[in-house]
């Protein structure tokens, strides 16, 4: 039987590992601090392509291989699979995450207008200021995104945005 | 078995739980970056202390509220606690308490086996690491947030070629807690 | 009887070659894992002319050679698995069950977080886990 750890192991090391490199070793180096927590995820997914593809037929082109990573990567991982896969077509996929777990937690400091007197001008910067800071938390699944996908022959690169927490969105664009 | 609180593997039942192999790989390719950015492996050590230390102090609320905990009466208990509830409701193992000295203040936690060292192999570069260190940070970090000082580092590491892996645990200061409010009578 | 047992990366760079008789046969297995690659770089690419299913992992007989019958297996992350046996009847299956322990034991060696993609496996466990599937496949009777 495969061995579990309590889903708490993973939120702490997530928060922590942010908190190292984008607080504690690189406060004023932003860019570098998210190629840092990239390059850890990046590794990460290098393995997990490994380990989840152990027992299945290779893929027979790039579509598949992302499909694979919308729905059993990110299953194995999220527990839940991507919400909206979309193409242009040319090489750019966008893996949309309506409920992106990493986030739920953000979607509480998300702005309370509770007394009445908040301003939507308020507001607005509140949640401007809660996607930045959960913007942090994307450079790990980015990286995870990009490592699986380098593994499964698809060079890649990947960025996020967040547009209402806690839903997200994973631009692959495909290379060469 | 530490009596004020739910067993170890009841709590570890209860809680959220995941497939270890994420949580196995990320912990890895931590360490890895750091070695990479850090070069000095006792630098290393202490970055992986202090990552744990931020997490014990985080997390020791959520032991306490999960484990049903309301105190231990010494710290002998604290120390089973640790290592029949707390290792088994985070990493889902368990440990033993040995070792003690004479005055009760010193101890070692040893561990068999724990998640974060599936699939390591230590290269011949890393001898000073300790891998497994941020372990001691979170204890360190969780007793300061129940109001004990400590000093906790490996003294053996299965991956070093030990048996076990053992942390030894040193009570520095014992700050007497003010509770809030009064047990009842 | 596994003669030899070779892993080779997505470059056709050497990441695992082992060979298992008592004589120096190392050049010769070199040569023989070296040549099974072009055989399985023209499987992949035509995989209808050579009669390999679309896209299995398990690539069959690559080639048989007087004395040996080299097996492939590739990946989904591009990785090529290698056999060499003396055997001349071995069952399907058999060989099968062997890469699949064989693939397993790559992937524990990768999620090692010091390997270092595309370089030579160093870990003792792997090697040591490889030998023992190598000891255990000998030991099965052959129908």
């Amino acid at each position: 039987m495969a061995r579990e750890v309590a889903e708490s192991c993973i939120d702490s090391i997530n928060l922590e590992l942010v908190h190292t490199y984008a607080t504690r070793l690189h406060p004023t180096k932003p860019e570098l601090a998210a190629r840092r927590i990239e390059a850890i995820g990046f590794q990460v997914g290098l393995q997990l392509a490994e380990r989840y593809t152990k027992e299945r037929p290779r893929f027979g082109d790039h579509l598949e291989a992302i499909k694979f990573i919308c729905k059993d990567f990110w299953a194995e991982v999220f527990k839940k699979q991507i919400d909206n896969l979309k193409t242009n077509h040319r090489g750019v996929f966008v893996l949309q995450d309506n409920r992106f777990r990493w986030l739920t937690r953000f979607s509480l400091d998300a702005p309370t207008s509770g007394n009445g007197t908040s301003s939507s001008e308020a507001n607005q910067a509140n949640s401007a200021r809660a996607s930045q800071a959960a913007g942090q938390y994307l450079y790990f699944p980015c990286g995870l995104i990009r490592g699986a996908l380098t593994n499964f022959g698809v060079p890649c690169a990947v960025s996020a945005e967040v547009s209402a927490l806690p839903a997200c969105s994973f631009i692959v664009r495909i290379k060469g | 078995m530490p009596p004020n609180s739910r067993p170890g593997d009841a709590v570890f039942a209860s809680v959220d739980r995941v497939n270890a192999e994420l949580f196995t790989l990320t912990y890895g390719a931590i360490v890895r970056q750091l070695l990479t950015d850090f070069e000095e492996v006792d630098e290393v050590n202490k970055q992986l202390d202090t990552m744990g230390y931020n997490i014990g102090i985080r997390l020791i609320d959520d032991f306490l509220a999960k484990a049903n905990i309301t105190r231990c009466s010494d710290f002998r208990e604290t120390a089973e606690t640790i290592v029949k509830v707390g290792f088994k409701m985070f990493l889902g193992v368990t440990g033993t308490v040995a070792n003690w000295n004479t005055d009760n203040t010193e101890c070692s936690l040893i561990l068999d086996d724990n998640p974060l060292v599936d699939f390591v192999e230590l290269p011949e570069t890393c001898q000073g690491l300790y891998y497994c260190n941020i372990l001691c940070g979170v204890i360190r970090g969780a007793l300061e947030m129940v109001s004990m000082r400590t000093e906790v580092k490996f003294v053996k590491d299965v991956l070093r070629g030990d048996d076990v892996f053992e942390i030894r645990l040193k009570l520095l200061e014992q700050v007497p807690e003010e509770y809030p409010y009064k047990d009842d009578e | 009887m596994i003669v030899c047992v070779a892993v080779v990366g997505q470059q056709n760079n050497p990441l695992y070659i082992q060979s298992f008789t008592n004589g120096d046969d190392t050049l010769k297995f070199h040569y023989i894992v070296h040549c099974s690659l072009d055989v399985i770089d023209e499987k992949v690419s035509n995989p209808k002319k050579l009669g390999v299913s679309l896209n299995e992992t398990f690539l069959g007989l690559l080639y048989p050679t007087e004395d040996y019958k080299v097996f492939g297996y590739l990946s989904n992350t591009k990785i090529k698995f290698i056999l060499v046996t003396t055997d001349q009847d071995l069952r399907d299956a058999d060989v099968r069950n062997i890469f699949r322990r064989f693939h397993a034991a790559y992937v524990d060696a990768a999620s090692n977080p010091f390997h270092v993609p595309g370089k030579r496996i160093t870990s003792p466990a792997f090697a040591e886990r490889v030998s023992s599937i190598v000891k255990s496949f000998g030991a099965a009777p052959v129908p």
